[in-house]
């Protein structure tokens, strides 16, 4: 009798040990989500003035600076999901990329303070951003261990829980910069 | 900054001549150093036969004569090499120094300031003794940093009441301006608990210090595998170890050769490198000319004042200007 007591009351400390850990692995990727949700916020809070900045000057980029616009102003939307908010990161990433690398073509704008400044700001966001979503990966890496291993797998599926996605770092961002490829070109 | 052959260069040809000139007072210090030994053992002993002759094998004096034997022996010791050491310092490390980098300064009797060590973060144990020499401290490319011996002890009181004490840190600490804006604690330790335990169970005892802030997982295998992170916020420990930071601080840990602590607090990076013995301290017994020797005084010379460059901390990329 007492034995059976003893596992019955060994299964349940169990069961919740496992219920706990998985609530506080979703609240980590949700919390770690709203540290890079800000940090996507603050670039796209400096678009607007880039755009303002290099219209004047680059003629033959005025559909890239209208595509980041656009994309700002859709990622500024309410409501949007959290896959939405990636994929629509990824967007950014490259096209704010091209608009960089545009700029070295423009030697008033690489001469102009306003843009240099804005140029700074902007790689010191994408450096939080690139740490947020480090961060966000590792936290979600773990959830969705959490979600297809056993035994906690059981609990996740009565949970409802479902993986989550990873931010996908871009070929551009893993590759080394080739000095020589940018002075040919 | 000079390079490693260069530095190398000028210690044979530049010091040479101070080299020539302490090499013999290292010798007349050797001969004299086998002398008094001799004497003084000789003499121990018979105080020892003398006195005790009757009840030598009483265990709790020959332990009592043994430790008075090497205290005495190590004062004696570090007398007779005083003027050695000061002329070693002041004729060979001092210009090495100057070479490397003539904004640095060197003073051989003082140390780094404790509140830097406690500040680290980077051992928790109370420590009951501090000790070090050779300070070096100066700017590179606008970078205050500073760096020193440091021998940090921990006392501890055995069943009897009687004190001891144990090494808690001894070897190079070095401080520098860290390049990021950050507001928390970052530190990077050597990872004992998951080469020694495995990465499960490994893992698991590092996330259970409680002594520690969280654990942070790197996304760099072999950083991971080398050191393991505890900061009190993820995503600045992990705005502060970018890829590049880690890949360097791999490529110093491997040059180094020694373990490894690391820890971004305030301003500052501090990197405490363990040898486990006082560096920049003059050989006694074997020739200063000895390439072996001569390599050791260049090479952790080098290798602390290359940190800047190393690491590249004088790039104030966009956040510090």
């Amino acid at each position: 009798m007492s034995i059976n007591l003893i596992i019955f009351a060994l299964i349940v400390i169990a069961l919740i040990l496992m219920y706990n850990s998985l609530v506080s692995k979703k609240n980590q990727v949700h919390n770690i989500f709203a540290s890079v949700d800000t940090q996507l916020k603050k670039r796209y809070d400096l678009i607007p003035n880039l755009v303002a900045s290099v219209s004047k000057y680059m003629e033959h980029e005025k559909s890239l600076l209208s595509e980041v616009t656009k994309l700002r102003a859709e990622a500024n939307k309410p409501n949007i999901s959290d896959e939405h908010k990636i994929a629509l990161d990824a967007k950014v990433s490259s096209a704010l990329g091209s608009i960089m690398v545009a700029v070295e073509n423009y030697p008033e704008l690489k001469a102009n303070e306003n843009v240099m400044h804005l140029q700074g700001s902007l790689n010191e966001v994408e450096e939080q951003i690139s740490a947020a979503r480090r961060a966000y990966n590792q936290a979600v890496t773990d959830y969705n261990n959490a979600i297809e291993m056993f035994p906690t797998n059981f609990m996740a599926n009565a949970m409802n829980y479902t993986t989550k996605d990873v931010f996908q770092i871009s070929e551009n961002e893993r590759q080394n910069v080739n000095v020589k490829e940018l002075f040919n070109s | 900054m000079k390079n490693l052959s260069e530095l190398t260069d000028f210690y044979y040809k530049v010091l040479f001549v101070s080299l020539k000139r302490l090499e013999k007072d290292r010798k007349q210090v050797q001969s004299r150093i086998i002398v008094v030994g001799v004497l003084f053992t000789l003499l121990t002993l018979s105080i020892y036969f003398f006195l005790f002759s009757t009840i030598y094998s009483d265990p709790n004096i020959m332990i009592f004569f043994a430790f008075g034997y090497f205290t005495l022996g190590a004062i004696i010791y570090k007398m007779l090499i005083k003027d050695y050491t000061k002329e070693f310092k002041e004729k060979v490390i001092h210009p090495l120094i100057k070479e490397l980098d003539s904004n640095l300064n060197y003073e051989s009797n003082q140390h780094l300031s404790q509140k830097y060590f406690r500040d680290s973060k980077i051992f928790n144990s109370t420590i009951d003794r501090y000790s070090g020499n050779d300070f070096v401290h100066g700017e590179i490319d606008d970078i205050h940093i500073e760096f020193s011996d440091i021998h940090a002890e921990k006392r501890n009181k055995n069943s009897k009441g009687k004190d001891s004490w144990s090494t808690v840190f001894q070897g190079l600490f070095i401080v520098a301006d860290f390049h990021k804006h950050f507001s928390g604690s970052t530190v990077v330790l050597p990872d004992s608990a998951q080469s020694t335990f495995g990465d499960l169970i490994g893992g698991w005892l590092q996330s259970k210090n409680a002594s520690r802030e969280a654990l942070v997982k790197m996304d760099h295998p072999e950083f991971e595998k080398e050191f393991v992170v505890y900061a009190s916020d993820q995503i600045e420990a992990r705005y502060i170890l970018s890829h590049s930071l880690m890949q360097k601080l791999l490529h110093f840990k491997i040059r180094s050769k020694h373990p490894l602590h690391i820890s971004f607090v305030g301003q500052s990076i501090h990197l405490a490198i363990e040898y486990n013995k006082d560096l920049f301290e003059p050989s006694v017994f074997r020739s200063l000319l000895d390439y072996k020797i001569a390599m050791e005084y260049v090479q952790t010379l080098h290798l602390c004042i290359g940190i800047v460059e190393e690491l590249k901390l004088n790039q104030k990329l966009w956040s510090k200007q």
